[in-house]
């Protein structure tokens, strides 16, 4: 039962780790290598909002996903749009972006206890004889209205049509009047937005450090690659195997072990479906 | 009358290859123009150029150190020059292309591929319009949840169409639409197409064989290795020795 109840959990955060990252990916073909910089650069700002500024907790949490929805569209415009169509020079800027926010946080002291977000709320309940925590739940209820509004974004508003429309067919997107480099950063903002959700209800969970920023950006590469890098239900079953595979793996070897999951899930998954178990295209090997 | 759309000594260079040479032509309001030609003869370009996509492939070509593609000459919509402007802002002018081999959007079904192309329109023209296209294409009211990847060629082609009529063309290009179908299919589009021009759309349209389409245009021209061969009536294409013995297999 508790595997089941954490398995669950842990599969959730690592889809809401990876739904930012392929949504960029799925709609305009970025990599967005900065992706895990941002999740943590949330949790600073958060913090800092809370406790420098003092505002309040959720207006805390709402700027800083504004903030950072708004950094990625700038990543795209200020860094991006002159390799826009290049993939490993793409890859390369981001990754680089990415690295210069993550040790820039290194560099200004950012680690340590005092570096933690307060929960939401305090307490729990029990589950079938199982101790979960509210904050848990919530990371469980945040990952289900996602799915949901995402599904409900994209297929009724005109952004969201639009972005499927270049995600399937960019010249025809582009005859019919949808210009591919607006809904290119439209998209790397709202997957930057995703990261910064993600961190503001998965970050109380822990203390924060710059390094979770190179963590998360190997869980949503795993999933992603697990599921194929433009699928949605294959990004929802990738988290589920990498996630139920850890807790598997930290009850029956020891906790020790569960940071080899993923990567060997990558490696297997590579070796005989290199494009993803839900993947269309076979472009990953030029990408990683 | 004024002239719609008017390119005159246009060329079109993919690095030191000539693509279109110094191609001059015209589009009145209300008719309905064919392009000929055979493959490789310059049409998918002419109809790129003319619709603005070629910019966006020479922006990419240059980031990715690739082709050098350069276009010179005039190309003037309503009097107005549009060799510049960007594809988005000549699909709000009206000039709307659609692509060779029905290129639809795969995964979507039939009104969420509508619904894509009506992006820069009102929700209620667009509804509008897809009416117009079902009412156009009555085939495919009966398959609005099937998704378009699913489909067959002939009923892609349709969907395409549709797809550029929800753009809310006023001059809708459309780049060998007849392209692979049957005969009873190209029957079926031609007439669709006659069926446009009286919803008050021009229609300039690109084509291999002039058999199926010499018929309903007013006026055509032909183009071999990008340059403009014969232009003319429809009579006078028919009566022409050459254009007979080349797209029309007489």
């Amino acid at each position: 039962m508790s595997l089941l109840i954490y398995g669950t959990i842990t599969s959730i955060i690592l889809a809401l780790y990876a739904a930012g990252f392929s949504l960029a990916y799925g709609i305009s073909g970025l990599a967005n290598f900065a992706h895990g910089a941002l999740y943590i650069l949330t949790g600073y700002s958060v913090w800092t909002f809370l406790n420098q500024i003092g505002l309040p907790y959720f207006l805390s949490a709402l700027l800083s996903v504004i903030i950072i929805g708004f950094l990625g569209f700038a990543l795209y415009w200020g860094l991006l749009l002159r390799v826009r169509g290049v993939p490993l020079a793409e890859l390369i800027v981001t990754f680089a972006a990415g690295i210069a926010i993550l040790e820039l946080l290194m560099w200004k002291g950012f680690y340590g206890i005092q570096y933690s977000l307060p929960l939401f709320v305090r307490g729990g309940v029990k589950l079938g004889g199982v101790a979960v925590d509210y904050q848990r739940l919530f990371v469980i209820g945040t990952g289900i209205v996602l799915v949901v509004l995402l599904y409900l974004f994209v297929h009724h508003t005109k952004i969201g049509l639009a972005f499927r429309g270049m995600a399937q067919n960019e010249r025809t997107a582009l005859s019919v009047g949808i210009e591919s480099d607006w809904i290119g950063s439209l998209s790397l903002a709202a997957g930057s937005a995703l990261a910064a959700v993600a961190a503001v209800v998965v970050l109380p969970l822990g203390v924060m450090e710059s390094a979770i920023g190179y963590e998360v950006l190997i869980y949503a590469l795993a999933v992603a690659i697990i599921g194929g890098l433009e699928s949605t239900p294959g990004m929802i079953l990738g988290s589920f195997i990498i996630g139920f595979g850890q807790v598997a793996t930290a009850k029956y070897l020891g906790p020790k072990w569960m940071i080899i999951v993923p990567l060997v899930a990558i490696i297997l998954v590579l070796a005989v479906r290199p494009s993803g178990l839900f993947g269309q295209f076979k472009e990953l090997e030029e990408r990683i | 009358m004024e002239k719609m759309l008017e390119v005159k000594n246009l060329m079109v260079f993919f690095e030191n290859a000539l693509a279109l040479n110094d191609f001059s032509m015209a589009v009145e309001r209300g008719e309905i123009v064919g392009v000929l030609g055979s493959n490789s003869a310059g049409k998918t370009t002419l109809m790129n150029t003319i619709s603005g996509l070629i910019l966006d492939m020479k922006k990419k070509e240059e980031r990715r150190g690739g082709e050098r593609i350069s276009v010179l000459g005039e190309l003037k919509f309503e009097g107005e020059d549009i060799l510049n402007k960007k594809p988005s802002e000549r699909v709000k002018k009206g000039i709307v292309l659609s692509r060779e081999r029905h290129p639809i959007f795969r995964d979507s079904d039939v009104v969420e591929n509508l619904k894509i192309a009506g992006y820069l329109h009102k929700r209620h023209e667009v509804k509008e319009r897809i009416d117009l296209t079902f009412k156009l294409f009555p085939h495919l009211q009966g398959m609005k949840k099937r998704k378009a990847g699913l489909m067959s060629g002939g009923e892609q082609q349709m969907l395409a169409i549709g797809i550029a009529l929800v753009a809310k063309p006023r001059l809708l290009l459309m780049d060998e639409p007849l392209l692979g179908l049957s005969p009873m299919l190209q029957a079926d589009l031609v007439r669709a197409i006659k069926n446009i021009r009286l919803a008050g759309i021009t229609v300039l349209v690109t084509e291999q064989f002039a058999r199926t389409l010499l018929p309903i245009i007013d006026r055509g021209y032909v183009i071999e290795n990008g340059m403009l061969v014969f232009e003319g009536s429809r009579q006078e294409l028919f009566d022409n020795p050459e254009v007979k013995s080349a797209y029309l297999g007489i």
